[in-house]
């Protein structure tokens, strides 16, 4: 049968962002493709080093629309090591408290999606309508659905008072009761589990030697996760439990991000539990001495780094930042090879792109 | 099924925006506000604004302009994190968008002279 050229994007409607794909079909089997990015590419990273620290944190913050928190922490930490100043308990709780209702909304986000792209709406209408209360909680702590402003040099903006810890707890607990329904109908739907069990395996050989992170490596049975790995406080104090699943397959992916979303709201308790009194930041200097430091935190979608050298001015003298999707970018045209033409949207959702992340 | 009685129980939980009240929560950082008592004209504000969303015109001490453009404000509140004297904050008022021109440029704060 004659091979066919298919372009997909940069603007399309199975694309949530501009990512273009040129897909090489015969039949109804897909032969191959090859990307190619950087259709929102901002100059993030050159545009941090003609700004003050401060403002930084602002300008890395608009990265990413879903993973905004954690990006600003990891900058922050990065900052802070130089610095050589420790965020107050409170602040280290409240900080990582956004970065698991994060997670929780990205998830679950990432699973109505998928849902949509294999035909139940349902499912999907569900999670963006528990996903709306965990958007919700975030408003109510920062005062921002998408972008927080919560992490400043130092620790955080804004404390917790005792209503809103309460309030948060309730909603916490409501999410949990809510989300709790909907993942059961994910781990036990049959049309879900036909529509993607065996779907694009990858081996964890593969997985590693493409660089590959966070739910993608981990549903192919590579334990993999900064939180447990290289934590930053509090996670150090807190027990992670790390999921994989030996599959590999979409499948697996789904269910990786079912768990996760589980955990990261018993997370959300413990942390609300175990919430220290006391003060949220310290005061910071302006200027930052003069070193070079890495810090990794884990993202919705993965390992996130940071790169960071300081000449001692008000201003980074660079800022490099590694973000998850790219390398499981990398990865998708060995993926599109070998499936069929229905399934090309179950893979491509089933990496969970972030492409604003990867181009920056 | 619990969503369900819910919907024909409770009223919507969407909003008839523009016609209806948005339920903003109290920390919401919403338009711009200063407390002209409080604001000296320090400018640090305007040092630490990420978008240059605000715009300091000084003569001298007592003989100044400050100036927010509501479209280039992200609304990340570091203006009101770098004041001293929290002179300026957000309200918890939404800034939708507009087709007048003059309410892109918001006179916060003018003085002149010793006497304001």
């Amino acid at each position: 049968m004659n091979k066919i050229s298919i372009p997909i994007g940069p603007h399309h409607p199975l694309l949530k962002e501009p990512l273009s794909m040129r897909i090489d079909i015969s039949g109804e089997r897909v032969l191959g493709g090859t990307l190619r990015l950087g259709y929102v590419h901002r100059g993030i990273e050159k545009m941090a080093q003609q700004r003050t620290y401060i403002q930084d944190v602002h300008l890395i913050e608009r990265i990413c629309g879903i993973c905004s928190h954690v990006h600003t922490s990891t900058f922050c930490l990065a900052v802070e090591k130089l610095l050589e100043i420790e965020v107050p308990p409170r602040g280290q709780y409240i900080r990582a408290l956004l970065c698991e209702l994060e997670r929780v909304h990205s998830h679950l986000l990432w699973l109505g999606i998928l849902a949509k792209h294999v035909g139940l709406d349902t499912v999907f209408m569900h999670t963006w309508h528990d996903r709306e209360l965990a958007l919700d909680i975030m408003e109510g702590i920062s005062g921002g659905r998408v972008s927080h402003a919560a992490n400043q040099i130092g620790g955080m903006r804004f404390d917790l008072s005792p209503e809103q810890e309460e309030l948060v707890r309730l909603n916490v607990e409501k999410l949990k009761s809510q989300v709790n329904g909907v993942l059961d109908v994910i781990e036990n739907e049959p049309a879900l589990r036909a529509r993607t069990q065996g779907v694009a395996p990858v081996s964890a050989d593969m997985i590693r030697a493409y660089c590959v992170v966070g739910p993608v490596a981990r549903a192919s049975g590579v334990d993999v996760d900064m939180r447990r790995d290289d934590p930053w406080p509090p996670y150090d104090q807190l027990d992670v439990r790390v999921i994989t699943r030996p599959e590999g397959d979409a499948f697996a992916r789904t269910l990786i991000r079912v768990l996760e979303t589980r955990e990261s709201l018993r997370l959300c308790e413990v942390l609300l539990e175990n919430m220290p009194d006391g003060p949220v930041a310290v005061r910071s200097p302006r200027k930052v001495p003069a070193g070079e430091v890495v810090t990794r935190s884990e993202a919705p979608r993965g390992e996130v780094l940071y790169y960071l050298r300081s000449d001692g001015s008000d201003k980074p003298a660079r800022v490099k930042v590694r973000t998850p999707t790219l390398a499981v970018l990398s990865l998708l045209p060995e993926q599109l090879s070998a499936i069929h033409v229905a399934d090309i949207p179950v893979v491509l959702a089933g990496i969970d792109l972030c492409i604003a992340c990867a181009d920056r | 099924m619990n969503a369900i009685i819910d919907a024909v129980i409770n009223r919507p939980d969407t909003v008839a925006y523009p016609f209806g009240e948005l339920e903003l929560p109290e920390g919401f950082r919403g338009a711009i506000v200063i407390d002209p008592e409080k604001c000296n004209g320090c400018g640090l504000c305007v040092r630490d604004c990420p978008t240059d969303g605000l715009k300091l015109e000084k003569r001298s001490r007592d003989e100044f302009k400050l100036i927010h453009y509501p479209a280039r404000c992200a609304y990340c509140s570091q203006c009101e994190q770098s004041c001293p004297r929290d002179a300026i904050g957000h309200s918890n008022a939404l800034v939708g968008a507009t087709e007048r021109p003059r309410e892109l440029v918001v006179v916060l704060k003018e003085k002149n002279g010793s006497k304001g």
